[in-house]
C-alpha cells in the first residue's frame, strides 16, 4: 500500500503500538493473578472483617434472695445509647463532643472521658454512652442515623436495688469494671473489657463471677458506615445464677429500723443463727442507696451524690459489721472468762476475784463501777465488774490474753463472705509495737486490756461470732450469707462453637466449726453469768422477755476519758447475746456509736430483733416464694 | 453513505461489532452486580442500543466525507466545551465537566469531543506527504490538539484530559516523527513525572487529596484507610476476594453493595466484575478487549488512506490507554482518576462515544479496497 513508505516504517510503528498494547494487557493479567489467586484468601478475610460486626447482648445477672425467697436485688431493662468505635478514627473530633452532648443532653466533659475509655476498646467493640435514655435521646439517635451511624439505641438490663439503703452495705453495688481493675492481676486474665459491669462491694462483688452471666452476642452485616444490613446469627446470652442468702428481710427491717430510731443513728446490729453461722440480718448506719451508683455514675448529680458519700464524715459506705474497729468494752470479758477458764486462771470451784473497787497500779487507782466484793464468775459477768476482771487479767497475764485471743479467732478475719473484712487489734497485733516504744508492756496495759481498752479494737462480726460459739459450747462457725446458687440451664446444643455449658447449682459448704475446748461445767458457769445479765438482776435486767431466756453481755466501750465522754465522744454502747439462753436459735449484737451505756441504748435493740424473730417463729405466715415465681 | 446493499452487509465488521455488544452486555450484567437496587443497568441497556444505532450509521458513512467536514465538527465540539464553563455547566462532584442542553439533555461534552479532534488532527496529518515529520507541522497539531485540552483543563478534569494525550502520540508517532524524539519524549517523561509531582507538592499545586491517592499506590499501609486512601484500598480487597471465580453465596454481602466500593457502576465496574467474576471473568475481559484492539489494528493496516489509519490507531491508543489507566487504577497500582472503563462503565456520554469511534473504525475497514 503506498502510505506505507521506507521512510516513515509505518508497518514497524503499528507493531509497536500493538506490542505495547500487549503488554500493558499482560500487566493487568498479572497483578490481577497476584491479587486474586495469590492473595484472594487474604483479600477475603479483609473484606469479611469490615462487613461482619459482633454486638454483645449483654446476659442479666443473678437476682439476689432472701431465704424465703423475697427479692433484694433484680435487673429491669432499660434503653441505652450505645456507641460502636468503628467510626471513630475518621472522627476523632471536638465536634462529635459538642453533637453528642447537646443531642444528648450530657456534659462534654462526660462525653470525653466515653470517647477516651472507647479508644482503649479493640476495634468494632462498644460502650454504653448514655444509660436510661429518654424518648427524646431515643429520637434524636434515630433521626441522626445518617450522621452518626456509630450511636444505636439496645434495651439492656441495669441492677435495680428496690429497697434502697436498706442492706446496701451487704449486697453492694455494681459499676462499670475501672482502668485500674482492668490491669490487674485479679481482672487481667479473665477476659475482662472496657465498658464490662462487675460487682463493686458487698455480695455482688464476693460472688461476682457466679452473679454474672456470660454475654451472647448477634453477628451482624454492616455497610460501609457501620449501619447494621442483616443478621447472621444470635447466640443468646446466659444468665447469671440466682442467689439466695441467709438473710431474713423481717428481721432486717427492724434491725434497720432500730439504728434508725438510736440516739445517734450510727451503729451496727447483726443477727446471727448460731448452729451453723447463717447471718440472718446485718445492718450498718448510716447506709448510702446503691441504685445511685449505678444509675448515677453518667450523671453530674448522680456523680455529685457519690462525691458527698465518699466526703461524708459519718462514712454512710463504711460497713461498720465487718470494717468497723471498736472497743468491745465489757462484752470482752466473756471470751476473757472463756480464757481464763481454759488456761486455769480460776475453776469452777475456786472462780472468785477480789474487786475492791477498782485496782491501784503504781500511783494511779483504776475503778470499778461499784464495789462487788469478791465475786464468783458469774456473778462478775451478771454484775460487769471491773475490778474482777483486773485481777484476772493480771493473773492470765498479757500471754494469757493472747492466747485467748488466738483461741477465737481475734487474730483472723472471721471468713464472712463478703470482701474488704478488716481484722480486729489486740495486744496480739500492739505487743512488738508497745514493747520497741515503751522497753515493756506494762500491767496497765493488761488491766486495760482485760475489759476491753485500749490495746483492744474489734470488729462487731468478731465479737458476735465469738459470743455465739460461748452459747454453743465451743462450735464456732463461719459467719455466710450463702444459702444457696441455683442451677442455669446450658446455652446451645453441646459440640456447638458457642455452646455454654450448664452452671450447677450449690451451697454453702459448711467447714467443721473450730471447736473451744472446756469442761461442760465450765460453760455452765459462763453462762450462767450471761443468763443472768438479763434474767437475774444483771446489767441488762430491762429487756429481759418472759419465756424466752436472752443471755448476753453488755458493754460500753469509752471513746474519751471519763470526764470527756459527752456528745461526740459518748461511749459506744454494746450489747451481744443469744437466746434462748441454753439452746440458742438466734445470736444478736448491737452496737450504737456514741450513744453511752450498753443497757441503755444497744440492749433494747436486740429486744427489739428477739421480739420480731418470736412474732415470725411459731405459725407466723411464711411468706411467698418469689423463687419459684421465677 | 453506503446503502445498506448486499454488499454493505457483507463488508460490515461483524467481528467488531459483535465483540464490542459482547463487551456491552457483559458491562451491564457488572452495573447490576454492582448496585442491584437501582436501574443503572437498564439505562445502560437504552444507552447501547441508542449507540449501536449511532455506531452503524457512522459504519455505513464514508468517513472520507466526515474528515471533510472536520473543521466544522471541530469547531462544534470547541464550542461545547465552552459551554460547559457558561451557566449551561452542570457541576458534579466538584468538576463542571457536564452540560444540559435543550432536548438533547444532560451529557459531558469531553467524551464527544475526542472524535472531532481525532477527524481534524487526521485530515491535518492524512493530507501531508511523506517523509519525516517537520518541526512545523508538528506544532500546528500541536496547536490544534491544544485547543480542546486547554478547555477541558479549565473544567477541570484532569482525568478526562489525559485520555487525550494518546490520540497526539498516536498521530506524531505514526506521522513519521523522528525515532529519537520518541525516545527523548519517553525519557523526558520518565524524569518530568516525578519531577512534577516533588514540584507540585512543594508549591503546594497538588492538592493534599492527590497526594494521598498517589501515597496509596506507594505505599498502601500508611496511608489512613479511612482517608483518601480508601478507594484504593477497597478496589483492591474487592478484587483479591473474588480469587479465582468469584464470590459464591450471598450477593447482599458484596463490597459494591455495602457501599464499601465508591462508585461501583462507573469508575470502580472492574473491581465489580473482580469480585463478581474473579480471575477467569477478568482475564477473559482483558482477552475480549485485546481481540477487539487486534482487529482494530488489523483494520488499521488495510485502511486505503493515511487519515484512515490515523483515526483508527489514533483510536486504538486511546482505547488502550483508558483500559490500562482504569484498570490499573482498580488494581491498586495506578492513582485514582475518573477514567471511565471503556464499554464497561455505566454512563450514556461514555458508552456513545465509544461506539462512536468504533462505528469509524468500521467505516474506514469497509472502504478498505476502496480508492
Amino acid at each position: 500500500m503506498k502510505i506505507y513508505d521506507h521512510v516513515q516504517n509505518l508497518g514497524a510503528r503499528v507493531g509497536a503500538i500493538q506490542v505495547i498494547a500487549f503488554v500493558l494487557l499482560a500487566v493487568l493479567g498479572a497483578r490481577l493473578y497476584y491479587l486474586q489467586v495469590v492473595k484472594g484468601e487474604y483479600y477475603s478475610d479483609r473484606a469479611e472483617n469490615q462487613r461482619i460486626r459482633l454486638i454483645p447482648i449483654p446476659a442479666p445477672r443473678g437476682a439476689i434472695f432472701d431465704r424465703k425467697g423475697r427479692i433484694l436485688v433484680d435487673s429491669r431493662p432499660i434503653y441505652n445509647v450505645v456507641i460502636s468505635n468503628d467510626g471513630l478514627k475518621q472522627a476523632a473530633g471536638p465536634d462529635k463532643v459538642v453533637d453528642y452532648s447537646q443531642g444528648l443532653s450530657l456534659e462534654p466533659q462526660f462525653v470525653t472521658e466515653r470517647l477516651s475509655v472507647l479508644k482503649k476498646q479493640n476495634e468494632f467493640e462498644s460502650l454504653v454512652l448514655k444509660e436510661n435514655a429518654t424518648i427524646e435521646d431515643i429520637a434524636w439517635v434515630e433521626a441522626h442515623s445518617l450522621e452518626f451511624p456509630e450511636l444505636r439505641v439496645e434495651l439492656q438490663p441495669q441492677r435495680h436495688y428496690p429497697l434502697g439503703t436498706t442492706l446496701a452495705h451487704v449486697l453492694g453495688y455494681v459499676g462499670e469494671i475501672s482502668p485500674k481493675q482492668l490491669e490487674s492481676d485479679a481482672y487481667k486474665d479473665k477476659g475482662f473489657r472496657p465498658g464490662d459491669i462487675i460487682g463493686k462491694g458487698g455480695l455482688e462483688q464476693y460472688y461476682d463471677e457466679f452473679l454474672r452471666g456470660r454475654p451472647g452476642y448477634k453477628k451482624v452485616i454492616v455497610d460501609s458506615r457501620g449501619r447494621v444490613q442483616s443478621e447472621l446469627e444470635t447466640v443468646p446470652p446466659q444468665s447469671g445464677q440466682d442467689l439466695v442468702t441467709t438473710i431474713d428481710l423481717d428481721l432486717q427491717m427492724t434491725a434497720e429500723d432500730q439504728l434508725a430510731k438510736s440516739s445517734t443513728k450510727r451503729g451496727v446490729v447483726i443477727a446471727m443463727d448460731p448452729n451453723n453461722g447463717e447471718i440472718l440480718a446485718m445492718a450498718s448506719a448510716p447506709s448510702f442507696d446503691p441504685n445511685i451508683f449505678v444509675k448515677g455514675a453518667s450523671t453530674p448529680e448522680g456523680r455529685k451524690q457519690i462525691a458527698e458519700y465518699w466526703k461524708d464524715e459519718t462514712r454512710p459506705l463504711l460497713n461498720r459489721a465487718i470494717q468497723g474497729r471498736y472497743p468491745p468494752g465489757s462484752t470482752w470479758k466473756i471470751p476473757e472468762s472463756v480464757g481464763a477458764l481454759q488456761e486455769g486462771a480460776i475453776t469452777v470451784a475456786h472462780s472468785n476475784m477480789l474487786c475492791g473497787g477498782g485496782i491501784t497500779i503504781g500511783n494511779k487507782l483504776t475503778r470499778c463501777m461499784g464495789n462487788h466484793g469478791s465475786p464468783p464468775l458469774d456473778t462478775a459477768i451478771t454484775r460487769s465488774c471491773d475490778g474482777y476482771y483486773y485481777r484476772l487479767g493480771l493473773k492470765m497475764g498479757i500471754e494469757g490474753i493472747i492466747k485467748m485471743v488466738e483461741t477465737f479467732g481475734f487474730d483472723k478475719r472471721s471468713g464472712i463472705d463478703l470482701p474488704n473484712e478488716k481484722v480486729p487489734q489486740t495486744p496480739k497485733t500492739w505487743m512488738k509495737y508497745v514493747i520497741k516504744h515503751e522497753g515493756k508492756w506494762s500491767d496497765i496495759r493488761t488491766v486495760y486490756a482485760s475489759i476491753g481498752q485500749d490495746t483492744v479494737v474489734v470488729t462487731p462480726i468478731s465479737m458476735l461470732r465469738a459470743v455465739s460459739s460461748v452459747g454453743m459450747r465451743g462450735k464456732e462457725y463461719i459467719p455466710h450469707f450463702l444459702k444457696e446458687f441455683k442451677p442455669i440451664a446450658a446455652v446451645g446444643e453441646e459440640g456447638d462453637p458457642n455452646y455454654i455449658p450448664a452452671r450447677p447449682g450449690f451451697t454453702f459448704q459448711h467447714p467443721e466449726p473450730t471447736i473451744i475446748e472446756l469442761q461442760p461445767a465450765q460453760w455452765d458457769l459462763v453462762l450462767k453469768g450471761m443468763w443472768g445479765v438479763v434474767n437475774a438482776g444483771g446489767t441488762a435486767g430491762s429487756i429481759r422477755i418472759p419465756g424466752f431466756d436472752i443471755a448476753g453481755k453488755t458493754g460500753t466501750a469509752q471513746v474519751a476519758e471519763v470526764g470527756k465522754d459527752t456528745g461526740k465522744n459518748k461511749d459506744h454502747s454494746w450489747f451481744v447475746s443469744f437466746a434462748p439462753a441454753y439452746k440458742p436459735e438466734m445470736s444478736v449484737i448491737a452496737l450504737i456509736e456514741n450513744s453511752g451505756f450498753g443497757a441503755a441504748n444497744a440492749a433494747p435493740a436486740v429486744k427489739a430483733m428477739y421480739e420480731s424473730y418470736l412474732s415470725r417463729r411459731d405459725g407466723g405466715q411464711p411468706a411467698t416464694q418469689e423463687v419459684a415465681a421465677r | 453513505m453506503v446503502a445498506l446493499t448486499e454488499r454493505g452487509l457483507r463488508d460490515f465488521d461483524w467481528q467488531t461489532a459483535v465483540l464490542a455488544i459482547l463487551i456491552s452486555f457483559f458491562g451491564v450484567w457488572q452495573i447490576h452486580n454492582a448496585v442491584p437496587s437501582e436501574n443503572y443497568w437498564s439505562k445502560q441497556i437504552f444507552g447501547i442500543v441508542i449507540a449501536f444505532i449511532a455506531f452503524v450509521v457512522v459504519a455505513f458513512t464514508d468517513y472520507r466525507r466526515l474528515i471533510d467536514a472536520a473543521p466544522i465538527f471541530y469547531v462544534g465540539g470547541l464550542i461545547l466545551l465552552i459551554l460547559v464553563l457558561t451557566p449551561l455547566g452542570v457541576v458534579i462532584n466538584g468538576q463542571k465537566a457536564w452540560v444540559r442542553l435543550p432536548l438533547v439533555g444532560q451529557f459531558q461534552p469531553s467524551e464527544f469531543v475526542k472524535i472531532p479532534t481525532v477527524l481534524m488532527l487526521a485530515k491535518y496529518f492524512g493530507a501531508r506527504k511523506s517523509g519525516i515529520l517537520t518541526l512545523r507541522e508538528a506544532l500546528v497539531g500541536g496547536a490544534i490538539f491544544a485547543g480542546p485540552l486547554a478547555l477541558i483543563m479549565l473544567e477541570p478534569d484532569a482525568g478526562q484530559a489525559i485520555t487525550y494525550m494518546p490520540i497526539l502520540a498516536a498521530m506524531l508517532f505514526l506521522s513519521g516523527i523522528k525515532i529519537r524524539y520518541v525516545v527523548i519524549g519517553t525519557v523526558l517523561a520518565a524524569v518530568m513525572v516525578p519531577t512534577a509531582y516533588i514540584v507540585g507538592v512543594k508549591t503546594g499545586k497538588i492538592k493534599r487529596y492527590q497526594q494521598e491517592r498517589i501515597l496509596a499506590i506507594i505505599d498502601p499501609d500508611r496511608v489512613d484507610p479511612r482517608g483518601y486512601g480508601y478507594h484504593t484500598i477497597q478496589s483492591v480487597i474487592t478484587v483479591g476476594k473474588g480469587g479465582i471465580s468469584g464470590i459464591k453465596g450471598d450477593p447482599e454481602t458484596s463490597q459494591s453493595v455495602l457501599k464499601f466500593l465508591p462508585e461501583p457502576q462507573t469508575d470502580f465496574i472492574f473491581a465489580v466484575t473482580a469480585e463478581n467474576t474473579g480471575f477467569i471473568g477478568c482475564v477473559s475481559l482483558l482477552l475480549a478487549y485485546a481481540l477487539l484492539l487486534s482487529r482494530m489494528i488489523a483494520s488499521a493496516r488495510q485502511a486505503s488512506d493515511r487519515a484512515g489509519m490515523l483515526v483508527i490507531m489514533s483510536i486504538v491508543c486511546g482505547l488502550a490507554f483508558q483500559i490500562f489507566m482504569n484498570v490499573g487504577m482498580a488494581l491498586g497500582f495506578l492513582p485514582v482518576i475518573g477514567v471511565p472503563l471503556p464499554l464497561m462503565s455505566a454512563g450514556l456520554s461514555a458508552i456513545l462515544s465509544t461506539f462512536i469511534a468504533i462505528g469509524f473504525v468500521v467505516s474506514v475497514r469497509m472502504r478498505r479496497f476502496v480508492n
